[in-house]
């Protein structure tokens, strides 16, 4: 599975203020979260479709197609264990099937994919930098900023790092696939061992290299990067802003509900 | 909880931090393709890297434990009780050595001893089911998922890999990272441990909590406990009112024991 999902692509959405990219992240939490009736959901799935289309995002989804299909079918089925309401259809074991729970576990899938979808869509359009930058925004200090991109540079390194050490253990005849599943798991120590090590001899430099920059003042540190607020992220507010009202107006009206019985 | 916040003053400590993160991150995102339940949870080996780093990173590793989740979750859809999520993995990262600090003082987590393997697994079981206990009610809270679910397979997945592989990845890293002078303790000499008597007093607080949001969560998620007290709207599925005013004050009671620590 690759680390990054960001797609390079010159689109209205790409271009975007980061901190208005986070901000429309939250809109969309903000809106699945007051519905549960599958329907209500349906204009947000819409929505995010033609976001995917317009943004030629469906590389990164189609990469995980099986992944939005089990949310859905094991979200409604561990829903319909636990959300025992309404009449039951038929007698099925722990799992009631009756036309409240079918909904409900249906609804809980659909939010759950929708959530998903919203992150992979996120991250087609959003560099690292760029999230790291609207997070720091919205208020989020700059060390803690830095950590959390570095961290996202680093993560596909150690990667690289523990897949060259895995093949070289093999060129020397080690065996990966040997014994029970945790037998297997724990047969990977051997690789993590270096790539860990390797990591904290970088620790040193990159802390060294990092003060050098001035890294440790107290001072605001300016960007190379510059990501001006212009009109399009003014009216993406306003757009967002009036769907995340609507939502909860949904919810207010009690549309978004689902009849236990 | 002050050496949480003072870390970020220390910028071998936030380089600590981002590697604590990528490590954990390195490891989980190649997972999310072995679901356990699918849309629920993965098999996640990675569930070691944060014990491992505790014990030698302590706040760093905290702080890293919380970013890499949230580098996995990326991959497997954010949503809101990814905040929860984010909370939890602070909590995984950071009770194994407050816990191992409050029972075994200085000790050498690497000794045989049967009084280190004691104070090891306390450590570790405590670690799991605040974080199970965070991410349940978090998730129960939001409707998202029920407690039962949650509670006991993140229970499972991190005891398995923090019991199973752990120790393994600690009995080799710790003494090279000891003899490197990087162990939180001397990157962070300022840090002072509370007074013991206040710490086992934390602990006993921290495990009463623990325990007691594990088993709450269980039984009222499931419907086995319907407490006479709460009005009978909100005994019912999904049970998200009934967990918030059951559970939570047990997760109160444990965030001031880990406070105390």
């Amino acid at each position: 599975m690759p680390i990054y999902l960001y797609l390079d692509r010159e689109t209205f959405l790409h271009r975007l203020n980061p901190s208005v990219k986070v901000f429309a992240l939250f809109v969309m939490f903000w809106s699945v979260y007051w519905v549960d009736q599958p329907l209500a959901l349906v204009p947000l799935g819409v929505l995010l479709v033609a976001a995917a289309e317009f943004t030629d995002s469906w590389p990164n989804f189609w990469r995980l197609r099986w992944l939005f299909a089990l949310v859905i079918l094991f979200t409604t089925l561990a829903w319909m264990v636990f959300y025992r309401r309404g009449p039951a259809v038929a007698n099925l074991g722990i799992i009631h099937l009756s036309h409240a729970s079918l909904l409900f576990g249906f609804g809980r899938g659909l939010k759950l994919a929708e959530l998903l979808a919203t992150s992979v869509l996120f991250l087609s359009v959003t560099k690292v930098e760029e999230l790291t930058e609207g997070l720091t925004k919205l208020g989020v200090p700059y060390r803690a900023g830095f950590a959390i991109m570095l961290a996202f540079r680093l993560a596909p390194l150690f990667i690289d790092s523990a897949v060259t050490v895995a093949q070289a253990q093999r060129l020397r005849g080690y065996q990966f696939d040997r014994g029970g599943p945790l037998e297997r798991i724990r047969r990977y120590v051997p690789v993590m061992i270096p790539v860990f090590m390797g990591a904290l001899r970088k620790a040193n430099n990159m802390a060294v290299a990092l003060e050098t920059r001035g890294f440790g003042r107290n001072a605001r540190p300016t960007s190379l990067a510059e990501y001006p607020t212009r009109w399009p992220d003014v009216a993406a507010c306003v757009v967002l802003a009036g769907l995340a009202a609507g939502y909860f107006l949904i919810y207010y009206a009690g549309y978004g509900a689902i009849a236990a019985n | 909880m002050r050496d949480l916040v003072l870390m970020w003053r220390n910028t071998r400590m936030v380089v600590l931090c981002a590697i604590s993160g990528a490590l954990y991150a390195a490891v989980l995102v190649p997972f999310k393709v072995v679901p356990l339940i699918p849309g629920v949870t993965e098999l996640r080996p990675a569930n070691a890297i944060p014990v491992v780093c505790s014990f030698l990173f302590g706040p760093a590793a905290a702080w890293g434990t919380a970013i890499g989740n949230v580098i996995g979750d990326f991959f497997g859809g954010v949503g809101p009780g990814d905040i929860f999520g984010f909370l939890a993995n602070l909590a995984y990262g950071y009770v194994p050595y407050k816990v191992w600090n409050a029972l075994a003082g200085g000790r050498n987590p690497i000794a045989r001893s049967p009084l280190s393997i004691g104070c090891y697994v306390t450590a570790c079981l405590l670690a799991s089911m605040q974080c199970a206990d965070i991410v349940g009610w978090g998730e129960n809270l939001l409707a998202l998922r029920p407690f039962s679910v949650m509670g006991n397979v993140i229970v499972f997945n991190n005891l398995l890999a923090s019991l199973a592989l752990a120790p393994f990845l600690l009995y080799a890293i710790y003494p090279r990272v000891c003899r490197g002078r990087m162990l939180y303790q001397d990157m962070m000499p300022e840090l002072r441990a509370m007074p013991r008597a206040v710490q086992l007093a934390g602990l006993a607080l921290l495990a009463f909590g623990v325990f007691g949001a594990w088993v709450a969560g269980n039984l009222v998620s499931t419907g086995y406990w319907e407490p006479a007290f709460l009005p009978l709207r909100m005994v019912q599925a999904p049970y998200d009112g009934a967990v918030a005013v059951v559970v939570s004050p047990f997760i109160l009671v444990s965030a001031l024991g880990l406070g105390l620590m």
